[in-house]
């Protein structure tokens, strides 16, 4: 086929070009990848001090040529990777986000490869978001094993499987609300046409087949290679910075953080078990629920078979107004499944959560902890 | 798909990225419309156009920025060729297949029907493929046109000056010069490899042998890194980025400059 | 004669494996010196040394009398850039030297960590891009120049603070004959000035052009040293340090073998 038409330099999968998103969508991702990238810059420099600038640079430059290899797959297909797997596992995700970010912006502004509105988007869902998956799952599966074990290698393959399709579910996301939120009065959308359930599985199938297999696929090789060949780039940082006096490590094993990983994992993936729940949480009523017969039984129900005041109470009456939620119901309108809304709305509260976070440590200027997380 | 054509995929990807890189050093230099003026009008003004290519919800107005920076293009030594086998083909070859099922797909008013499958187009999936289509065009002709004439190392000062930080320059700077030694390395690899490849036969060899082509150009990468950290040191680096910027902005870069924004202006209230 | 360098006794690990053990050097001003061994002999690391971008771990060495340590160049900003113009080091592999986006960067790289002034780095450029005869290069990024403007460029960049000791590492390796030539002629042309070169090198053909004294290293230490004339003379010494070779070939049709070295053809004929 590339006979025929002239590909891009290589196949676009996940770079979204401009167009799909709305300036809006584009603004706020570029604030998130801005905080990203002020926090991951500042962490790198304390770690490798002066040798910032070349190590992170050269290290990109190689993620860009990486991107470039077609990697061979079951049935004779070819995929490309985006190595944010294996940038996290050597340099750490910090060093991570630069490296990819880097390469992201030469493939879009050199290159035409993704567009430069959505350079902030691009740069989110892969540099960022797919460093800390990449990351999470690493640490939570290598957890006190040897640095030549062979448990290292199948975890770099199921983190690197993990970061991809993470990457991708964000991107489909912001793709899908695009038409419900940006469309002209005909209703015509202005941006990404496809709904949330059109986009996802659309943007999954790609993904959990090609993209997320080749990812794997090099992680998996460049660690085990490594193994034998040059395993003190497994090690830390140590080889990175040599003859940096204090040259910090990077940490093998970190239980505390690795619970509190697991903890919002669990958390996230049990959420929609909430729908299961019968009937609503006790208290948890609005002021609609009042007037509504069926909900009137349930809460009487919940309340031990007494039944709630005929008129809704004047005080949460006054403040149901005050303030609606932005997924009112935890479910935003147009989703379909419940089940996926409460994931969704539970994966964007982490989210906001994790960037409240790291503005507050910016902010605070932690110091004396391990520089590299 | 035979042994080594994976390889050459990826090779020919390279030699695509090489050409690339010549085409835009070739462009730079010609006497154009474009290179006549600042880089950093040049990168402001077109910028804006994308912005405002992204703002405008009429896609009559998107086309009008469209024939403005093909006309820009051209104008500034590019060739028609070029425009449409780097630019216009590929984004309609990639965008085209995502926005075709919108026609069908979009809920609204129907105008016709497929002839053989009955499939039912709707005006809004007209339109809506159709803005998105042509925003992306418009934004990649927009960014081809700034990049095949304006020197890599000139929009990054451009940008410089527009107050992005200097150790991003310089490591964008430096990412960018030594991506095209490490294609090089890679190059080299691939093709010796290739010669040796008859016996690859199964999916795990080739995996292995890619991923240790991808593990011999880390190790390099890194060994790479430490010695230009020498040679900065050697010079005199310690620690403090500087630049050396030589732009003066004339009487038409300022024209020039309101021009490109009055367009965007006027294109962004325009197509509200 | 001031002392340029003065080694005492250093030793020096790279990761753990011993690259120079107890290493005695002294350097007058105007010297030109070859450092010869093969690879892995040390002669790089030596050169890292003397530019003070690795540091023993044991031992002592000072330049013009004030010692290179570590601390002195992390605390003492002006010693640092001083040493910095002073000393410039052109490294084997031109890709590493040439980081910088163009070859004007390139060259305008050292002036600008020192500090200069617009003008005068714009003036000193263009001098000694017009010196080397690659002004017509100035715009070019170095992945579009051949193996011997990448040298040209390298040395250009180094010679535009005007330095007092030039530091080569295989100068000549991967260069086609001609750019070797002029490379000579150019090293040959500091004879007699203060400025002092060290050039180390394996390949022993051009030791005689261009150094007055010869240093003979191996597995990190110097087994020998002496005036060109000496050393090349001493088969037994080039053998033991694995500058030349033995293999069997043929004379007038006789096989037999000897040691030797490839140098300016190989026709006489020694018992």
């Amino acid at each position: 086929m590339s006979s025929i038409l002239p590909l891009p330099p290589r196949d676009t999968g996940m770079h979204i070009p401009d167009g799909y998103l709305s300036p809006s969508t584009c603004a706020v991702l570029y604030a998130l990848a801005a905080s990203g990238w002020y926090a991951a810059l500042r962490r790198v420099k304390r770690a490798f001090l002066t040798r910032v600038i070349p190590l992170i640079s050269v290290f990109a430059a190689f993620s860009f040529v990486v991107m470039m290899f077609n990697v061979p797959l079951p049935g004779g297909t070819t995929g490309h990777a985006v190595g944010v797997t294996v940038a996290t596992i050597v340099l750490g995700p910090w060093g991570s986000i630069l490296a990819v970010s880097l390469a992201l912006t030469i493939q879009a502004l050199f290159f035409g490869d993704g567009g430069i509105t959505t350079l902030g988007a691009n740069c989110f869902n892969m540099a960022i978001v797919g460093s800390f998956a990449a990351y999470g799952a690493y640490r939570l599966l290598t957890a006190r094993s040897a640095t030549g074990s062979r448990r290292k290698v199948w975890a770099a393959a199921v983190a690197g499987y993990l970061a991809i399709n993470v990457s991708a579910l964000v991107a489909a996301v912001e793709f899908g609300i695009q038409p419900s939120l940006f469309h002209d009065a005909s209703g015509s959308p202005l941006y990404a046409p496809y709904p949330l359930h059109i986009a996802i599985p659309a943007m999954m199938i790609g993904h959990l087949t090609f993209a997320g297999l080749a990812e794997a696929a090099i992680s998996a090789g460049l660690i085990a290679y490594l193994q034998k060949a040059d395993p003190s780039l497994l090690r830390g940082s140590a080889r990175l910075a040599p003859g940096i006096a204090g040259a910090t490590v990077i940490p093998v094993g970190h239980p505390p953080e690795r619970r509190l990983w697991l903890t919002v994992a669990v958390l996230m993936v049990c959420t929609p078990l909430g729908v299961l729940a019968v009937g609503s949480a006790w208290g948890e009523w609005s002021a609609a629920d009042f007037s509504n017969p069926a909900t009137r039984a349930s809460m009487a129900q919940a309340s031990g078979n007494q039944a709630p005041p005929a008129a809704v109470p004047g005080g949460l009456h006054r403040l149901s107004t005050l303030w609606t939620a932005p997924f009112p119901g935890y479910a935003p309108r147009f989703i379909r499944s419940a089940g996926f809304g409460y994931l969704l709305s539970a994966m964007f509260g982490v989210g906001v959560l994790a960037v409240v976070a790291l503005l507050a440590q910016i902010a605070g200027r932690r110091k004396g902890r391990t520089p590299l997380l | 798909m035979s042994d080594s054509s994976f390889m050459a995929l990826t090779l020919r990807g390279f030699a695509r990225a090489f050409s690339k890189a010549l085409l835009s050093e070739r462009t730079a230099a010609l006497p154009g419309f474009l290179q006549s003026f600042d880089p950093r009008v040049r990168v402001l003004g077109l910028f804006s156009l994308v912005l405002a290519a992204i703002l405008c919800r009429k896609m009559t107005v998107v086309a009008i920025l469209f024939l403005l920076a093909t006309t820009m293009a051209l104008a500034s030594c590019v060739s028609l060729a070029s425009l449409a086998k780097r630019v216009w083909i590929v984004v309609l070859a990639f965008t085209g297949i995502i926005a075709l099922p919108a026609l069908f797909v979009t809920p609204g008013d129907i105008i016709f029907r497929l002839p053989l499958l009955s499939l039912p187009v709707s005006a809004q999936g007209l339109q809506t493929a159709g803005l998105l289509l042509m925003r992306v065009e418009t934004a990649v002709t927009l960014t081809t046109a700034l990049v095949l004439c304006t020197p890599w190392t000139h929009i990054l000062k451009a940008l410089r000056s527009l107050h992005l930080p200097a150790e991003v320059v310089t490591m964008l700077a430096m990412t960018h010069r030594y991506v095209f030694l490490l294609i090089e390395t890679a190059n080299q690899m691939f093709e010796s490899r290739q010669s040796r490849t008859v016996g690859l036969v199964t999916g795990p060899e080739k995996r292995k042998m890619t991923a240790r082509t991808a593990g011999v150009l880390l190790s390099k990468s890194i060994d790479l890194s430490h010695e230009v950290y020498l040679a900065m040191v050697s010079r005199g680096f310690h620690g403090e980025i500087r630049l050396l910027t030589d732009f003066h902005l004339r009487a038409r870069d300022y024209a020039m400059l309101m021009a490109f924004m009055l367009a965007s202006g006027l294109a962004v209230w325009m197509g509200r | 004669m001031p002392r340029v360098f003065d080694i005492q006794e250093i030793a020096f690990d790279y990761e753990g494996i011993p690259a120079i053990c107890g290493l005695s050097l002294q350097v007058e001003q105007g010297e030109r010196i070859a450092l010869v061994g093969a690879n892995g002999s040390g002669k790089s690391t030596l050169l890292r040394i003397l530019d003070a971008l690795y540091f023993p771990g044991s031992g002592s060495i000072s330049f013009h009398e004030s010692p290179l340590t570590q601390n002195r160049f992390h605390q003492d900003g002006d010693f640092f850039l001083n040493f910095r113009r002073r000393v410039a080091l052109v490294f084997q592999n031109p890709d590493v030297q040439l980081f910088n986006p163009t070859v004007f960067d390139e060259v305008a790289y050292g002036p600008l960590q020192l500090r200069w002034s617009k003008e005068d780095i714009v003036r000193r450029v263009g001098e000694t891009l017009e010196s080397m005869a690659i002004s017509h290069l100035k715009d070019r990024p170095p992945y579009r120049l051949s193996g011997g403007e990448k040298k040209r460029v390298a040395l250009a960049s180094v010679l535009v603070l005007d330095p007092e000791v030039l530091l080569l590492d295989e100068p000549t390796s991967t260069l086609d004959p001609r750019s070797q030539s002029q490379l000579i002629d150019l090293i040959q042309q500091w004879r007699g000035t203060a400025k002092t070169v060290i050039t180390a090198t394996h390949q022993l053909e051009l030791v005689e052009d261009i150094a007055d004294r010869v240093i003979v290293l191996e597995s990190g230490r110097i087994i020998a040293a002496g005036t060109p004339p000496e050393i090349l003379a001493n088969s037994e010494l080039l053998l033991k340090a694995n500058l030349i070779h033995a293999h069997r070939h043929s004379h007038d049709g006789i096989m037999h073998s000897h040691p030797h070295s490839h140098r300016h053809g190989h026709h006489e004929h020694e018992p």
